[in-house]
């Protein structure tokens, strides 16, 4: 089981990163630490003829403190959120959402902006950023360009990226001590993929309120009134029945269970681990 | 080749590699370090993980070509690390192993959880350790092992490090070499031979209504054109028709989701009842490339629409995948393709009807292995519509 010839080259940054992709061509990759990517290749699913490696790129393993966000690099790792080498935007948040990502030793390669990229609708990056209202920092052909995350995925492993461009960064708005938060996703076994994930933002400091539900059939669910949810999670369920595709009951009940645990999650101000 | 400079064990290597080596390949094949397992090489049973800077990760998952400069600790590398000889002591007299398949990774893991969490109780070693698996001797006896080393801890001597980040200056500005072109090889015959299963037993089920601004006499009309059918599905193609009543009709399906790509050759029978406007396809299809095959039946029914003009066509599926896609193929995703797919599908009606050609004939980009699977029940229920 081994991956078909590509070519291989470490971009030091950003630019560098862009040019090679433009030189590989339409099936030239990013690999940005290959966690869900190196599957693909060793079972020959995905024969890009060109990666370029941007996990030692120094511009896309920065943070920079914006005042009022954090913009993260794309190249920074789970693990890294997991132990607070780099500031976290929210009150330990994003540490806990780390630690639920598949394993210490994906953990520790699997980067920020990798994941975005990839867009499984499982992800716990692609949920957690959609509920924070996160944004994504694309570098393209002529000037950088911003997304927020809702229109950032457009489907399962379907993104807004262009042929060529880059995401460099994630801008995440601080979040004070008054701000509460809940994730909850239902696996089989820890670390595997979720098969139901809600997340729930309340911060009212801010004016925002938000409910997504992820691990679906397409991009993350926005709920449009949270506020009615918060006040009865029981309404999930006919909700959801009118959001999402036909889907069996049990299936349904477990997005709706997510949902309420999600939100019981935020009532106490605490995460719940899955 | 990739030149690499990279220390393994405390010794300085230097060597070419091909890009798409991975670091367990060569530590097994190029040191001869075949202390590394490997499991499933894509990255789900942590046999292969291994030390790279001080961490844990997948040394299957780990290219050898991105290790440059990196400092590499194998399980052979561990002979004189004192938490190291404890644990491997600790597994001993626990019973942490039977055929040690697993151990080289375990005891990588278990490294790394003495190290970093020195509070770990039972449930954290067991979460921990969620991403090693072993098949014969069980987890009580590692646990225990792992749980009485931290009883009693002792500093490690292995910690992390970060490589310094590249440099411009470093790297240079060379484009990447051309990779050696990785044609797909010729497709064979073998899917056109495989079996079409009678019934799918344990598959997955998926029904949706599509609503069409066709009245449902002149929708039947245009699905039993057989050969318009499949020209409104993105990316199928009809290789033969039926030679016969209760012959199979042959053709292939091209989809990609994400970077992976697929093209599923296949056959199917196709039956349809022109009084109840419903029809049945089944069929089995399978991608030489990537070695997966999908099987599954299609039914289908035209009916009248909530509004006289209209009409909605109920397709039901249940479809079974084989093979490494099957690994991506979850049912969310496929439920997407489906989705995405039959709303290409629908646009390519509706502009059939109306006397214009298809709207959408490219094969769908975004969404892939599963489509093809749908894609091969697609061409199944066009042939079904046939006859």
């Amino acid at each position: 089981m081994k991956p078909a010839p590509f070519a291989y080259v470490a971009a030091a940054s950003a630019a560098d990163a862009r040019r090679h992709l433009g030189a590989g061509g339409v099936s030239a990759k990013i690999l940005a630490g290959g966690q869900s990517l190196g599957p693909m290749l060793n079972l020959r699913l995905a024969r890009p003829s060109h990666l370029v490696d941007v996990t030692r790129a120094g511009d896309l393993r920065t943070v920079t403190d914006e005042g009022d966000a954090l913009l993260y690099g794309a190249a920074i790792r789970h693990a890294e959120f997991e132990d607070g080498d780099v500031a976290d935007a929210t009150p330990g948040w994003l540490a806990a959402i780390a630690r639920g990502i598949a394993y210490r030793a994906v953990r520790n390669r699997g980067t920020i902006g990798g994941s975005l990229a990839h867009a499984d609708p499982a992800a716990d990056w692609v949920v957690t950023l959609t509920a924070l209202g996160a944004e994504v920092v694309i570098a393209g052909e002529n000037a950088a360009r911003t997304l927020p995350m809702t229109g950032f995925v457009q489907g399962p492993l379907a993104t807004a990226l262009e042929p060529g461009e880059v995401i460099t960064g994630i801008r995440i708005a601080k979040r004070g001590s008054s701000a509460r938060w809940g994730y909850w996703k239902f696996t089989q076994k820890a670390g595997e993929f979720a098969k139901a994930s809600a997340a729930v933002l309340i911060d009212l400091e801010r004016g925002e309120t938000r409910i997504v539900v992820g691990a679906i059939e397409r991009a993350p669910i926005v709920l449009d009134d949270p506020e009615a949810v918060l006040a009865d999670p029981d309404i999930a369920l006919p909700l959801l029945e009118r959001l999402t595709a036909p889907n069996p009951p049990a299936t349904l009940a477990l997005h709706a269970a997510a949902v309420r645990r999600a939100c019981l999650a935020a009532a106490k101000d605490e995460d719940m681990p899955s | 080749m990739t030149a690499i400079s990279l220390t393994v064990n405390g010794r300085r290597q230097s060597a070419e590699v091909e890009p798409r080596t991975h670091l367990a390949d060569f530590l097994r094949e190029d040191l001869l370090l075949t202390g590394t397992h490997l499991g499933c090489e894509h990255g789900v049973c942590g046999a292969c993980t291994l030390m790279v800077d001080g961490r844990p990760v997948r040394s299957c998952l780990t290219f050898a070509a991105s290790c440059d400069g990196a400092e590499v600790q194998t399980v052979e590398g561990f002979e004189d690390d004192p938490l190291m000889t404890r644990l491997r002591d600790a597994f001993s007299r626990h019973h942490a192993l039977q055929c040690g398949y697993c151990t080289p990774g375990m005891l990588a893991t278990a490294y790394d959880i003495v190290r970093r969490l020195p509070e770990a109780d039972e449930p954290r070693i067991r979460e921990e350790l969620a991403g090693n698996l072993c098949r014969c001797t069980g987890y009580a006896g590692i646990v225990a092992a792992i749980a009485e080393v931290l009883a009693d801890p002792l500093t490690a001597p292995l910690q992390p490090r970060e490589r310094p980040a590249l440099s411009a200056a470093e790297n240079g500005p060379q484009p990447p070499a051309a990779a050696t072109a990785s044609a797909r090889p010729a497709a064979t015959s073998f899917a056109t031979t495989l079996p079409i299963p009678e019934r799918i037993d344990g598959g997955v089920t998926l029904e949706r209504r599509l609503s069409l601004d066709i009245a449902p006499q002149a929708l039947w009309t245009l699905l039993e054109d057989f050969q318009a059918v499949v020209a409104c599905l993105p990316g199928a193609s009809l290789e033969s028709v039926p030679e016969g009543p209760g012959e199979p009709v042959t053709g292939s399906f091209t989809v990609a989701i994400g970077p992976m790509r697929a093209q599923f050759r296949g056959r199917a029978l196709v039956a349809y009842d022109e009084v109840r406007r419903t029809g049945l396809v089944r069929g089995t299809g399978g991608d030489p490339v990537s070695r997966s095959q999908a099987e599954g039946q299609m039914r289908f029914a035209v009916e009248a629409g909530a509004d006289t003009a209209g009409s909605v066509l109920v397709v039901a599926l249940v479809y079974r995948l084989k093979g490494p896609l099957s690994q991506f193929g979850r049912p969310a995703i496929v439920a997407d393709v489906v989705d995405r797919l039959l709303a290409r599908f629908a646009d390519n009606l509706a502009a059939l009807a109306e006397g214009r050609g298809p709207v959408h004939a490219a094969p769908m980009s975004g969404f892939g292995l599963i489509f093809e699977t749908i894609s091969m029940r697609v061409q199944k229920l066009l042939a079904r519509l046939r006859g």
